[in-house]
């Protein structure tokens, strides 16, 4: 177990937009887990309920073939993913787990030269913002650490397709570390319970679905300069509110 | 130890892996019987996450949970240990010798109530895959007959991760520590959803939300994923049909 390698993928990201001069994007996520995955090509679809709805980004025309393949089908391990909100690993397109699980997409993957596709879910708990997908010309498994990579590839996008690039803040994510807003480290801004308890507790006071809730939380945090973690924590604790006019939040 | 309460628990924790099976429920109802059996003040379970972190699963109140976390984020303590060396790690006296091992956490732990802890660890062969704590308001430590049950705890857990595997056909132990760390964050999100819409604290939300599984027979990843999802849900929601 090697201790901050989401705050090292997270660098990478930006490593990648500094590069290209513009803002982190989730075109940069898809680059990075193209090379960090050793995978052949990476896309990410978008989607806001239970069926993917478009393509945002792909790294190369046999990854945009495959992706819009599974939008046409309705059908593959990106489509399911959405459905079982957990990642989908197929090792091997060519078995016959696959070609039973897949009839339709499983073999036309194959002639476009997929020999494994893995998919994950852009998702936060009840949040779901689309599907990461990544396949290698040749079948085999994703090894453990590729698979940890994946998973904080994926948190990345699902925060860059939350905040809407709505941050121009970004910019500086360079310059500042991996940070994709300020005062908040990546590795730490995700994953407590505060935090989803606090997303939650937003849904009702602003009457918002799960996913918006996340992005006010966020916001707040970024305009105020605060860490996320503390800003769920004094939410949690019924010390701010948040109101649906952001100008009558009540808080310390 | 109550002998009758610990033979309950075990065929409880077996019937919870027989159908509709929440490997967060199953976690929780863990760390509630550990407090229970071993006469400690609270229990935690803290899982290996793919991403390379531990992570909170399941603890038996809110303060418990806490700590945990702060051991985590502060990198230090005996949860950690335990974790990184795959053996039971026992601090018998954090207001005494115990602190100079490891001081943040000992402050932390004193600061929270509690002045012993005892870590063990969840195996699944060579690899360690998370660890039960055990805290204690007093000093003094679970006796060898207590540690073994303790530990038998311990490896319950990782029997119910490893079963939830099954359920799901997860291929991988990793996928399926991914999968029930993502049940932990629906049912967070749910709880705090409905502490707001009721005016509950989160150990009453999530009781709640418990009961409503049990009641209804359905897993409680989803109800509170119900729950969440609906923007005009009712709790407990209306009956289905």
């Amino acid at each position: 177990m090697t201790a901050g390698r989401p705050a090292v993928v997270w660098g990478l990201v930006a490593g990648h937009a500094a590069a290209t001069g513009r803002r982190v994007s989730v075109a940069d996520v898809c680059a990075v887990a193209a090379g960090c995955a050793q995978v052949s090509g990476a896309w990410v679809t978008v989607s806001g309920g239970r069926e993917p709805d478009f393509v945002m980004c792909v790294t190369d025309p046999v990854g945009e073939q495959l992706a819009e393949l599974q939008l046409t089908l309705g059908e593959g391990p990106c489509h399911d993913v959405l459905a079982s909100a957990a990642p989908v690993l197929a090792a091997d397109l060519g078995d016959q787990a696959s070609g039973r699980r897949w009839p339709g997409f499983a073999a036309p993957a194959g002639r476009l030269g997929a020999g494994a596709v893995f998919a994950f879910p852009l998702s936060i708990g009840a949040i779901r913002a689309g599907v990461m997908g990544l396949y290698r010309d040749s079948p085999g498994p994703l090894p453990g650490p590729r698979f940890g990579d994946g998973l904080i590839l994926a948190d990345a996008a699902t925060m860059l397709l939350l905040d809407g690039f709505q941050h121009d803040g970004n910019g500086a994510a360079a310059a500042d570390g991996g940070r994709p807003a300020a005062g908040q480290s990546p590795d730490l801004a995700l994953h407590r319970a505060e935090i989803d308890q606090a997303t939650g507790m937003l849904t009702e006071q602003l009457g918002v679905g799960v996913a918006e809730a996340f992005a006010r939380l966020r916001a707040y945090a970024y305009a105020h300069d605060r860490r996320l973690a503390e800003v769920a924590r004094d939410i949690v604790a019924r010390r701010l509110w948040l109101h649906d006019d952001p100008g009558r939040d009540s808080g310390p | 130890m109550d002998a009758e309460l610990l033979s309950d628990t075990f065929v409880d924790l077996a019937d919870t892996m027989v159908a509709d099976f929440d490997v967060i429920d199953f976690l929780h109802m863990l760390t509630d019987r550990s407090v229970r059996l071993l006469s400690v003040s609270a229990a935690g379970v803290v899982l290996a996450d793919p991403r390379g972190e531990l992570r909170v699963a399941a603890a038996s109140s809110e303060a418990a949970g806490l700590i945990e976390l702060f051991q985590i984020q502060n990198d230090q303590g005996p949860c950690l240990d335990c974790f990184r060396t795959g053996q039971p790690v026992t601090a018998a006296d954090l207001a005494g010798p115990d602190q100079q091992r490891w001081p943040r956490f000992a402050a932390a732990a004193i600061r929270a109530g509690f002045g012993t802890v005892q870590a063990l660890p969840m195996r699944l062969r060579d690899q360690v895959i998370g660890a039960l704590n055990l805290f204690s308001a007093g000093t003094g430590l679970l006796g060898p007959a207590d540690l073994r049950v303790g530990q038998g705890l311990a490896d319950a857990a990782t029997i119910g991760l490893l079963q939830e595997r099954n359920v799901r056909r997860a291929e991988t132990l990793a996928e399926q520590l991914q999968a029930a760390l993502n049940s932990r964050v629906v049912i967070e999100q749910a709880k705090g959803k409905l502490a707001e819409r009721a005016g509950l604290d989160m150990d009453q939300a999530f009781t709640l939300l418990r009961e409503q599984a049990r009641s209804t027979n359905q897993r409680l990843t989803d109800v509170a994923r119900t729950f969440i999802d609906s923007a005009t849900a009712d709790f407990p929601p209306p009956p289905r049909g």
